[in-house]
């Protein structure tokens, strides 16, 4: 079975292989595909943004975990009974792409569907979580990447689990090319509407296009901005490969710990007041200083929701501010204060200058955001809990970005009982770096 | 200065204005020609007795003389000969109402969909998605066919309880939808037929019906399986045969393909073709000799032909269930369908055409015959014009080859196929149900009027061509509660000859 998700397609090779004992867990494992029951895509097409081709090379993956009772009695054909619904609302999600004459990628609205992979695993919810190694939430989501076949490649993938003791895992793999992680989970929090047979007025959409102008003119073209990779022509398979293996790593921070760390950071200017993910950003990005030993980060970019771009009923990548922070000496060499100050105050949204990078020759090169530099992503606001199925939460959601460069990502997500109650920090760190990250975080800081 | 094409275009013109005329006033003439005798005969007889007076008649009226006895014996040889006639006059057979099966929207694929599994589960032979991609292109199907549950899976996964979960969706749902659509009852049920050609499991499909509805223990029911494409038709007749022999009685037809077990899992070439066409459907068909339905029911079978070639081996061989190298079953589709089916289908004509077609043309037919035979073997051989006798065609919508070849043999206008293609594209190949699907398409048109004339042909393995002839019984208004219900008015579409994946 597992051919049909063809070897060449995942990325096993970039990440940190998960015990044999936790894979071995997984079985039965059988593949569909849902489409919109309704004819709604007309095979209209979708062209994609500047923002959007620069995010091509990235996937957030998410795993739902859902406790027994919430899906029993839901046969499989019941579920995906909800899904042909949902999807009548959400057809460009269920496209291909296809390539223009000039070679640019354009999403072809021809129903095709998500590919649905139905799984049993032999532990019990509560064992599966209790275990202690971080990578085993990848066998609940698929691990495939657009390409090579990109005419006939899905964009999302949903990956339902049932646990022996009921309980269920949702497993959405989205590719970022559609849209940033807020679009994500409201494309997810639209299948539990129509479950409840609550149906939006219109359908899903793309934000509107707004045409730069092109400085052609110019003969000796600007760098390109510090928020991004270039990578080596990917053609039709939309991965990387990287020399490091990335490993990514969840933990939790009460909010007593939150406050230990504002206290800490603030020190004597009990005036201050520092914000959470800041508080965070600094803290992480001085440990990672201190464990690359001077050799940088001395760029990080933060990535934020920006709230006034982002409407409802949309999927964009417009609406997520990527700023840049310089530092000309080690971070390390800053007090905490002073980095998060920077990070306040000196982040340099960079957007304008990726679209002019993409759009400036036809070439329409390849580019890594997520990890180009340490990369920070603010997600504390999504609202990842308000996936309600039968009106019961996930007990836990899980989300890490998959395919990114050599220096790093850290997820600052909201924790399961809402933000009031902490953050749950999720860092994606080449494998050999983690370890001495974790002891440098509990020696310094006191989290475990 | 004139233009000297001119002239020749509207001598041209008048000519094929005048041979038109000519063949109308021919058929006219022809078709109607005992009124033509009859007319100068009672004009003859008028002007006699005219003559003669009204008293002069009643007097000659008065003059016979009546024996009691040849009186009495005169009566009894009438009644004899109108007893005789009445009983020896084969029953009517009416088709009360039908019902066909709608699939869920859980079911539909798109035809991208199907294009990519066919990829991924082909793709260890680049040769083979290559050949599939091709046949999808050009198969003219739409992008709302169905295919069961078990076969959205990469690969499928078809066992004995997925195909009969199938069949009992199907057939349960056109069943269901006949009763309220006739208010018959399960006990008023005399006769069952059942036609499944590729799912026979036992207990039979018309045992589960029975099952399922508790029909009464003195049933006729039957189980056809193994017939092909063309087993509605014989279904038909054998419930016609049926009735004839049981007064005052129902019978019910289901017809259906069940999918779930046939989907061909190789990579032969030959064998690929029914994976891309076939797709979920079933019918379910009223038919009653009773003389009360007489009123209410929508069509009067007149005539049933069927059309076996299986004893040219050819024929025999050209749809064949087999093996492939690899052990997987399939069916293979010989080159020669296509010859095959004109041939069958020209036998079945010759049969049907003295049945249906108005005297002129048999005659032109007779008349082109004999000269080819014996003064000039050069001449064109007359094909009838089934136009005449047929107001609307059903041809079974077994791939758009079958219907281009249709068309061109019996040189059908476009709108006479239209129901087959339209069916095709929405519906896809649903074997022995498709020729119900394209009457439903007529009716939901508005189509079909009182004394219209249906022709139903299919196909099917054997090699056999099977014919009925169906005359509306009454006015058939729209909107009817039927499978086009929610999408007759984006019909008729344009199906590109390529379709651009």
């Amino acid at each position: 079975m597992l051919k049909y998700l063809s070897p060449q397609n995942c990325l096993s090779k970039g990440k940190k292989m998960v015990s044999s004992k936790i894979q071995n867990s997984i079985y039965n494992i059988s593949i569909s595909t849902v489409v919109p029951g309704l004819m709604s895509g007309h095979d209209a097409v979708q062209e994609l943004s500047a923002m959007d081709l620069a995010m091509k090379l990235h996937y957030l993956r998410i795993v739902y975990y859902f406790k027994t009772p919430t899906f029993d009695g839901f046969t499989i054909l019941k579920i995906k009974e909800t899904m042909f619904n949902w999807l009548n609302h959400t057809y460009i999600t269920c496209g291909r792409f296809r390539r223009a004459d000039s070679g640019r990628p354009f999403i072809k609205c021809n129903d095709s569907g998500v590919r649905v992979i139905e799984a049993k695993c032999r532990l019990s919810l509560d064992e599966w979580l209790e275990t202690k190694d971080d990578s085993k939430h990848e066998l609940l989501v698929s691990n495939q990447v657009l390409g090579p076949d990109l005419a006939y490649s899905p964009l999302i993938l949903v990956q339902l689990t049932d646990f022996k003791c009921g309980g269920k895992s949702v497993g959405v793999s989205w590719a970022h090319v559609l849209g940033d992680a807020f679009s994500a989970v409201g494309f997810i929090n639209l299948w539990a509407q129509a479950m409840i047979h609550s149906y939006p007025a219109q359908p899903l959409t793309m934000a509107q296009q707004h045409n730069w102008a092109c400085d052609l003119q110019n003969p000796k073209p600007n760098p390109y901005p510090l928020s991004v990779k270039r990578v080596d022509p990917v053609g039709d398979l939309w991965s990387t490969t990287s020399n490091f293996k990335m490993e990514t790593a969840s933990f939790y921070v009460s909010t007593t710990e939150l406050t230990r760390l504002q206290a800490q950071i603030c020190g004597k200017k009990v005036d201050q007041k520092v914000p959470e993910f800041e508080c965070i950003c600094a803290v992480i990005w001085q440990c990672l200083a201190k464990v690359r030993n001077g050799s940088g980060p001395k760029a990080v970019t933060i990535c934020r929701n920006d709230v006034k771009t982002r409407d409802k009923g949309i999927i964009t990548n417009e609406s997520q501010t990527i700023g840049l922070v310089k530092t000309d000496i080690s971070a390390q060499d800053y007090k905490p204060f002073e980095l998060v100050s920077l990070i306040m105050n000196k982040a340099e949204d960079e957007r304008m200058k990726i679209k002019e990078a993409m759009d400036r020759d036809n070439e329409l090169p390849d580019f890594l955001i997520y990890g180009a530099n340490l990369t920070f992503v603010d997600l504390s606001d999504a609202p990842f809990y308000e996936m309600e199925v039968r009106g019961q939460k996930p007990v836990y959601v899980n989300c890490y970005i998959d395919n990114v460069g050599e220096e790093g990502v850290v997820l600052v997500l909201p924790s399961p009982k809402g933000c009031s109650d902490g953050r749950m920090v999720s860092v994606t760190l080449p494998e050999n770096q983690m370890a001495e990250f974790k002891s440098v975080l509990n020696e310094d800081w006191a989290i475990a | 200065m004139p233009q000297p094409t001119m002239p020749d275009f509207s001598n041209n013109n008048n000519l094929i204005k005048r041979r038109k005329y000519l063949k109308l006033s021919y058929q006219y003439f022809v078709n109607h020609f005992i009124s033509f005798l009859l007319i100068p005969i009672i004009a003859t007889v008028a002007i006699q007795l005219a003559r003669i007076g009204p008293d002069d008649i009643i007097a000659t009226i008065k003059s016979f003389h009546y024996n009691p006895v040849q009186v009495l014996c005169s009566l009894f040889v009438l009644i004899f000969i109108s007893t005789v006639y009445f009983m020896s006059k084969p029953r009517s057979v009416y088709l009360v109402d039908y019902s066909c099966y709608k699939p869920p929207i859980t079911c539909r694929v798109p035809f991208s969909t199907f294009m990519e599994h066919s990829r991924l589960i082909l793709k260890d032979n680049p040769k083979s998605v290559e050949f599939q991609m091709r046949i999808l292109e050009r198969s003219g199907l739409g992008e709302e066919t169905s295919l069961p549950p078990a076969i959205h899976y990469i690969p499928p996964t078809p066992n004995m309880e997925a195909a009969r979960g199938e069949a009992e969706l199907v057939i349960f749902s056109a069943i269901d939808n006949l009763f309220a659509k006739t208010g018959l009852k399960p006990k008023d049920i005399d006769i069952l037929i059942v036609n499944c050609s590729l799912f026979s499991p036992t207990p039979s499909l018309s045992a589960m019906v029975v099952n399922k509805y508790k029909l009464r223990s003195n049933i006729k029911s039957y189980n056809l399986s193994g017939m092909g494409c063309s087993a509605g038709l014989i279904s038909i007749d054998l419930a016609r045969d049926l009735l004839q022999v049981l007064p005052n009685s129902n019978a019910v037809v289901v017809s259906t393909e069940i999918i779930t077990p046939n989907y061909y899992q190789g990579n032969e070439r030959a064998m690929l073709l029914p994976n891309c066409l076939f797709r979920m459907g079933a019918a379910a068909l009223l038919l009653s000799n009773k003389r009360r339905e007489q009123k209410r029911a929508k069509y009067k079978l007149v005539h049933v032909v069927r059309t076996h070639k299986g004893s040219d081996d050819r024929a025999y061989r050209c749809v064949y269930e087999q093996e492939d190298p690899q052990g997987l079953v399939g069916i293979n589709l010989s080159k020669d369908l296509m010859v095959i089916a004109a041939e069958a289908l020209k036998s079945n004509i010759t049969t049907m055409g003295p049945l249906v077609l108005p005297a002129s043309e048999q005659l032109l037919f007779l008349f082109t015959l004999i000269g080819r035979k014996i003064f000039n073997p050069k001449w064109k051989p007359y094909i009838p014009d089934f136009k005449l006798a047929f107001e609307h065609f059903c041809i079974h919508a077994g791939g758009r080859a079958v219907i281009d070849e249709l068309q061109k043999n019996l040189q059908l206008s476009a709108e006479h196929v239209e129901a087959s293609r339209m069916t095709l594209h929405r519906f896809g190949n649903t074997s022995s149900s498709s020729l119900w699907y394209e009457l439903s398409y007529i009716e939901s048109k508005g189509r079909m009027k009182k004394g219209d004339r249906v022709w139903q042909i299919a196909f099917g393995s054997g090699f056999k061509c099977n014919s009925a002839v169906w005359k509306c019984n009454r006015n058939i208004k729209t909107p009817i509660n039927g499978p086009w219900e929610d999408c007759i008015d984006r019909y008729p579409v344009h199906i590109p000859e390529v379709v651009k994946l």
